[in-house]
């Protein structure tokens, strides 16, 4: 169990660094969805088993899909993307290192509370989630609704405002 | 222990059994067939056959962004399903009540579909 | 074998938090780092997914699964903005055809 942890953990950081690292977007891409593959993973390790079934249809079924879509659509396959200047990059990295310095400082010393409830391996499972889903978080269930519409909006006026014009 | 009604990560160990098998398998064969087979590159036989049309441009060409708005809808969608499989394991504890609350979502998701159909983003032939 | 539970019995917490900083740090430093627009929303996918496997151990460190709850509303955010800003891309790339994040500065001052 150990070993499987630090194995998932590993690959996670590896592609995530890939992701950023990596000339062709579409590397990028495959890239992030091996990171999001460990990620189901650590959700199925830590017996979140439903979070772990939904992760993989949301993220690596749709929205990775569309991110090939994309670089399909638009051609950007070709890596020609102009790099920023060698300094632009050298600051980004001292700064992506400080951020994480200050962040692991920051929760060095932190002492966990000991948990309130007492252990349960069930709250994973989809009958747990879907009696808090719908008896404490209704409302924000709700609401999620009309984020959808508005998303649904926003794509449709951005996706058909072009091809009215041609 | 009532391992009956307990569901642990150990009962994926034939999942990630099967899915090493898998991809070991493709690992397996994809370098076997670069390391068995004979690598002879000349010119003429990456040529084309006789009257075989030549080859040009990229391959992955761009298509057309109807295809997109329909890609991004299937997200929104697809993403909306996942709160319909908790609500349906609970339908007999939730009652009317959750049923009731499952038709507002519904029926302002059926809004947004609405008016995406009478938008014109499904339509395929904008003659 | 047969006991082997939940990973939170043999790995820290701390692990778990130090995780999720690096994969949040590399994150950062993916939309710092690049200029393709394309990659800088999926360095944010990256920061999301890892502030989602924080709150899920969390959750299964205080057997409390409102934190799951949430990661599934930071699910349909993240779908929202993954459609609404491949949108915002692809009419950039027909408009000024480039998916350069810089050649975006009309609002600078």
């Amino acid at each position: 169990m150990t070993f499987l942890f630090y194995l998932l953990a590993a690959v996670a950081i590896l592609s995530a660094l890939m992701v950023v690292f990596s000339r062709s977007p579409i590397n990028s891409v495959i890239f992030l969805i091996i990171c999001f593959l460990s990620i189901a993973g650590h959700y199925i390790l830590l017996n979140a088993q439903f979070l772990a079934v939904v992760h993989i249809i949301v993220y690596t079924g749709a929205i990775m899909v569309l991110f090939l879509f994309v670089i399909m659509l638009l051609n950007l396959n070709t890596s020609n993307e102009p790099h920023k200047s060698q300094l632009t990059r050298i600051t980004a990295v001292i700064t992506g290192g400080l951020l994480l310095l200050v962040l692991i400082a920051a929760t060095k010393d932190a002492v966990l509370i000991q948990a309130k409830n007492p252990a349960d391996y069930n709250i994973g499972l989809v009958k747990q989630i879907g009696q808090t889903l719908f008896k404490q978080f209704l409302l924000p269930f709700e609401i999620s609704s009309v984020l959808f519409i508005s998303a649904m909006v926003g794509a449709v006026m951005l996706g058909k405002k072009d091809s009215k014009k041609n | 222990m009532d391992s009956q009604n307990k569901f642990m990560p150990q009962d994926y160990i034939p999942i990630m059994i099967q899915s090493f098998i898998v991809l070991g398998f493709v690992l397996t064969t994809m370098i076997m067939t670069h390391l068995l087979g004979p690598l002879r590159k000349s010119k003429a036989k990456l040529e084309n056959f006789e009257c075989g049309i030549e080859g040009m441009g990229n391959a992955r060409s761009p298509f057309s962004v109807k295809y997109f708005l329909i890609a991004i809808l299937f997200v929104l969608f697809d993403v909306e399903v996942i709160f319909m499989y908790p609500w349906a394991v609970n339908f007999r504890d939730l009652g009317a009540n959750g049923f009731l609350d499952m038709l507002l979502f519904l029926g302002l998701l059926l809004l947004g579909f609405i008016y995406i159909v009478f938008k014109g983003a499904l339509k395929w032939d904008n003659s | 074998m047969k006991d082997m539970s939940v990973a939170l019995k043999f790995i820290p917490l701390d692990h778990y938090v130090l995780l999720c900083i690096i994969l949040f740090s590399i994150g950062v430093l993916g939309v710092l780092y690049r200029r393709n627009t394309i990659i800088i929303i999926m360095c944010i996918e990256l920061m999301l997914n890892s502030v989602n496997l924080l709150l899920t151990a969390f959750s299964v460190y205080h057997s409390d699964p409102t934190g799951q709850i949430f990661v599934f509303f930071i699910m349909v955010v993240a779908a929202a903005e993954v459609a609404v800003g491949l949108a915002i891309l692809v009419m950039m790339k027909r408009n000024i055809d480039s998916v350069d994040i810089n050649l975006l500065s009309r609002l600078k001052w």
